[in-house]
């Protein structure tokens, strides 16, 4: 209960947010525009007279782009689950949608801003490419996730008294697979339309290459999970497949648009990789983050950040971009200047600090006064008894009886098993 | 040499223009005599009026071609996102709960590999030929892991886009997205006990060989049943003048699947239990009728992807009339199905059947699939009809009479309502329709004339007899090949689990299995930590459950000792 309504919560809070400080922060070029951050339409006013991400006054900029900030948003409720108090967890969903990321997506996005590509102004002649997010979106929400995890602690009992982790398994892996299909379906809106027109023979190219590059990825970055799980552990891994395949997405988010199939299979293969290597680091460092949302989303959108400046080929950067100056294309294709790849890292640093150095300084002040963490008593029972009013079962587990079709399934037959079972014991 | 002369005219043109060829241009199509001046202005007010038709001809032709890759884009999402997401419920409903989370998986895993395969091998298997030549007949042959579709991509001309519009990305995308379902059918039949790597191996296979030669056969422009192959005889399809009309698949996207599942389901044997020793059935009901209904429900909505979706085209007139009448249809027959097998199951035995209803409506959509775009409205409740008739008794058949366990009817759903969806448009394919998706060409003359439509109108019968052939040679082929490849990993002894495991249940640890097998393996391994559901882990995908799958997270080494 606790966790579906803190997802339902970020998307509503982003929308008020986004309306009223977001959208401006992020997009707004009003009399000065500044490099940092932006300075109009705030509460949306003078829509009709201000560039808004493809046009002015095109109401579907705004809704597109919230759809956006709504995932940034939502990204560090996975980190956080089960042990975060809902105050803190409302305030920093309105801090990150309201501010931490429209300052990054001005940056990246909006032409005034200082560090990406279709900038008036690029870094270093060239600029920071990220098409639907890796930077702008996962990495802030990834990071926001972990700085978050770390400071509020690992769930009780996740770590034993030698330090070991112990496994906490999820209560359904349907859902699981639900949500990584239904996400699989939502990328296909995330990464292609982020090209924003169709309406050109040159777009319809973009948005369709975006399209395979996508699939590719998921699928390459699923099978390589699938067989490093199988290889370590020799057991076939259901909720490996499922990440792999959301990092391979996370990791072609960047670049989908610029590089070739046979370069994104390659992308979604080390996503996978570098993902499971994170989680591993994570436990050695004892932070607890349930969903892996930090590996996934930072460790993941930092790789696709990384990628884009290896092998972005430059036909496709023309097609994207109109832009067609020499050498500034990916550092593996021959003779490339190398400067993307330098704009790219400086893009990881840039959004590193910034995140970074404000949710530190957030969680922080929860912290300090703690708030942030909730009671022992109320993680041992469970949020949804002590905070929601109830299970989010009726009868408290979702156990399902061996039922023949026509009986009515939902009708619980026995309690739920604990939901801590400690492996070694 | 002596210079032509130069005229009066030209000379004072060229004094305004300063170009001797524009000069002469303008001055044969314009007398100049009255003032140059007069004539360069006409001239140009002319050529600038040629530039802008050209110019909104270009961007017309640009939008039209961009909105048909929206379209096809669009409808490739709708077949992978909810279709493959309703299979996998449908087919984790449909089971018991000790195998739901490798059923999840096996769904999962197969759209994964069938896209690597279907990149790598299946869609130059299926459409590649080289630009401004021919593929042979029987399979494609150029355009592997997307080398041409690279370069296809890559030369804008929007009044000519030569291969761009169906060899481009879209294309690959929606054509990678029938081939998901095909390959994904087979997980339902063989669920609850099939190996691993069978299943990976299998879903590679089917989606890099299998699929897209049929495919090839039946729609690349150069297959030999293709109703597309009018290029060489004077403008008419190479089989009986007419090819087969399988508008969105029930042939090549169906009867492949069902066909597979066939095989793999006859030669994996029947789940433990199914059959006893007198051959009576047992029933074995799956263990959650929602997820059965829900996945129904998405696998409709994903449909309206899949049938209208393979019209590929709907920036014109003709291409939207189309799309529509086919989503109409689709629906129409899937609500009778839906309807009919509610009421036959109720004059059975007296109960309203949910799950039955389900695959009933799914029985429906499967059989329009063929006919979509050549039947009227009417004739797709007809269809419906059918369909469920043929539904009812091809389950019984399957289960009753080959005693074939095939735990979520993927057989008689896809193999046999496919089957019937393929006659159907041999039956009751409308002229005029016929007419406007498959061209105006009969045996030298039009459609109407040669009789190039259903019999129940009054047709010659050559498409009625080009659908029995091509269901006659997609039972062949995918029979051969499916039949052969499950047979090897049988006889490898890699086909089924192992009996402990299958009882306890597919998902629970592989290393149960390990300890006991058959006693050749070496000193039980150490159990290993493992979640019941984290990183590293096969258990339950519920923690609690009420079949008799034991406990997760933890080893059961005591199984094997009973």
């Amino acid at each position: 209960m606790n966790i579906l309504l803190q997802t339902i919560l970020d998307a509503a809070a982003a929308g008020i947010m986004w309306y009223c400080v977001g959208f401006g922060f992020a997009f707004g070029q009003g009399e000065n525009p500044n490099k940092f951050i932006g300075d109009a339409m705030f509460g949306l006013a003078r829509y009709s007279t201000h560039y808004t991400g493809s046009g002015t006054g095109r109401w579907t900029d705004f809704f597109f782009q919230w759809a956006f900030c709504a995932t940034a948003a939502t990204i560090p409720a996975g980190a956080v689950a089960e042990r975060f108090n809902f105050n803190a967890y409302l305030g920093y969903s309105m801090f990150i949608a309201g501010f931490v990321y429209p300052v990054v997506a001005h940056w990246a996005w909006c032409p005034q801003g200082w560090l990406g590509f279709a900038t008036v102004k690029p870094l270093l002649d060239t600029g920071y490419i990220d098409f639907a997010g890796s930077g702008v979106i996962h990495m802030t929400g990834g990071l926001a996730g972990l700085i978050g995890a770390a400071m509020v602690g690992p769930r009780l009992g996740r770590f034993d008294a030698d330090g070991n982790p112990v496994e906490m398994p999820g209560h359904s892996a349907i859902l699981v697979v639900l949500g990584t299909v239904l996400l699989w379906f939502g990328w296909y809106g995330f990464n292609p339309t982020s090209m924003l027109a169709i309406d050109t023979y040159a777009y319809a190219n973009v948005v369709g290459r975006s399209a395979v590059t996508t699939t590719l990825s998921g699928a390459a970055g699923g099978i390589a999970c699938l067989l490093g799980g199988f290889i370590r552990r020799r057991g076939w891994d259901l909720v490996g497949l499922c990440n792999g395949i959301l990092c391979g997405f996370v990791a072609i988010t960047a670049c989908c648009h610029v590089v070739e199939p046979w370069a994104a299979i390659i992308c979604g293969v080390v996503a996978g990789i570098w993902f499971d290597f994170l989680c591993w680091v994570l436990l050695k460092l004892k932070i607890d983050d349930p969903l892996s949302a930090g590996p996934m989303h930072f460790g993941t959108g930092m790789w696709g950040v990384f990628f884009t400046g290896l092998l972005a080929k430059q036909e496709y950067i023309t097609e994207a971009y109109n832009r067609t100056e020499d050498k500034m294309y990916g550092a593996f294709y021959p003779h490339s200047n190398g400067k993307l790849l330098a704009c790219q890292i400086i893009g990881i640093l840039a959004i590193i600090g910034w995140v970074g150095g404000t949710m530190t300084i957030f969680f922080g002040i929860f912290k300090f006064f703690g708030a942030l963490r909730i009671p022992p008593e109320v993680e041992e029972m469970g949020l949804d008894r002590s905070k929601h009013g109830g299970s989010a079962y009726n009868g408290g587990g979702m156990g399902v009886s061996p039922s023949a079709p026509g009986n009515d399934v939902m009708r619980n037959q026995q309690q739920p098993s604990i939901k801590v079972l400690p492996m070694n014991g | 040499m002596s210079v032509p002369a130069i005229s009066s005219c030209e000379q004072e043109v060229y004094n305004l223009v300063s170009d001797w060829n524009l000069a002469a241009t303008i001055c044969k199509k314009y007398d100049c005599g009255v003032s140059a001046s007069v004539c360069v202005l006409t001239y140009l007010a002319k050529r600038e009026r040629e530039l802008s038709l050209d110019f909104s001809q270009t961007a017309r032709a640009e939008v039209a071609i961009s909105l048909d890759v929206a379209y096809v884009l669009f409808s490739a999402y709708l077949v992978f996102g909810p279709m493959q997401l309703g299979f996998t419920l449908l087919c984790a409903g449909a089971i018991r709960s000790k195998n739901s989370m490798n059923v999840l998986m096996k769904n999962i895993l197969d759209a994964c590999t069938c896209a690597i395969g279907f990149y790598l091998f299946g869609y130059a298997f299926s459409y590649g030929h080289k630009s401004h030549k021919t593929s042979n007949a029987f399979i494609g042959d150029w355009n592997f892991a997307h080398s041409y579709t690279t370069d296809v991509s890559s030369d804008p001309d929007p009044v000519a886009p030569g291969d761009f519009p169906t060899q481009g990305w879209h294309a690959w995308l929606f054509q990678w997205s029938l081939c998901a379902v095909a390959t994904t059918i087979v997980s339902g039949a063989v669920a609850e006990r099939c190996t691993f790597g069978a299943y990976l191996a299998y879903s590679f296979f089917i989606s890099s060989f299998v699929y897209p030669v049929v495919a090839h056969w039946v729609w690349s422009p150069d297959g030999w049943l293709s109703a597309f192959n009018t290029g060489a005889r004077g403008g008419y399809a190479r089989i009986l003048r007419t090819g087969a009309i399988d508008f969105a698949g029930a042939g090549v996207v169906h009867m492949t699947g069902g066909m597979a599942a066939l095989m793999g389901a006859w030669i994996i044997g029947p789940r433990i239990g199914r059959f006893d020793a007198s051959g009576k059935v047992n029933e074995m009901k799956g263990h959650s009728a929602t997820l059965v209904v829900m996945g129904t429900l998405l696998l409709w909505f994903g449909y309206y992807g899949f049938a209208p979706g393979a019209n590929l085209t709907i920036a014109t007139m003709s291409g939207a009339v189309v799309v529509s009448r086919v989503a109409v249809n689709t629906t129409l027959s899937a609500a009778t199905a839906g309807l009919t097998t509610l009421f036959v199951r109720y004059f059975q035995s007296a109960t309203w059947d949910t799950v039955l209803v389900c695959s009933g409506c799914l029985g429906g959509l499967v059989s329009i699939t063929a006919g979509c775009a050549v039947v009227e409205p009417w004739a797709a409740v007809l269809c419906g009809l059918g369909a469920a008739v043929v539904f009812i008794s091809s389950e019984y058949m399957v289960l009753y009479k080959m005693k074939i366990d095939d735990p979520v009817s993927a057989v008689a759903l896809h193999l046999f309502c496919g089957l019937w969806g393929l006659i159907f448009p041999g039956l009751l394919a409308k002229p005029h329709y016929v007419l406007g998706v498959y061209g105006d060409n009969g045996f030298g003359t039009t459609v109407k004339a040669a009789g190039k439509y259903g019999i129940l109108y009054g047709g010659h019968g050559q498409v009625l007899l080009c659908q029995f052939i091509e269901a006659l040679v997609i039972c062949a082929w995918v029979g051969t090949m499916m039949g052969a490849f499950f047979y090897i990993f049988k006889v490898a002894k890699q086909l089924r689990v192992h009996v402990d495991q299958e009882l306890a249940g597919l998902d629970v640890t592989k290393q149960v299995v390990d300890q006991y097998d058959g006693g050749g393996s070496t000193a039980p391994q150490q159990p290993m930590e493992r979640a019941a559901f984290g990183p590293g882990a096969t258990t339950s995908a519920f923690y609690s459950n009420g079949d008799d799958a034991g406990s997760y997270g933890r080893m059961r080494p005591e199984l094997g000792r009973e």
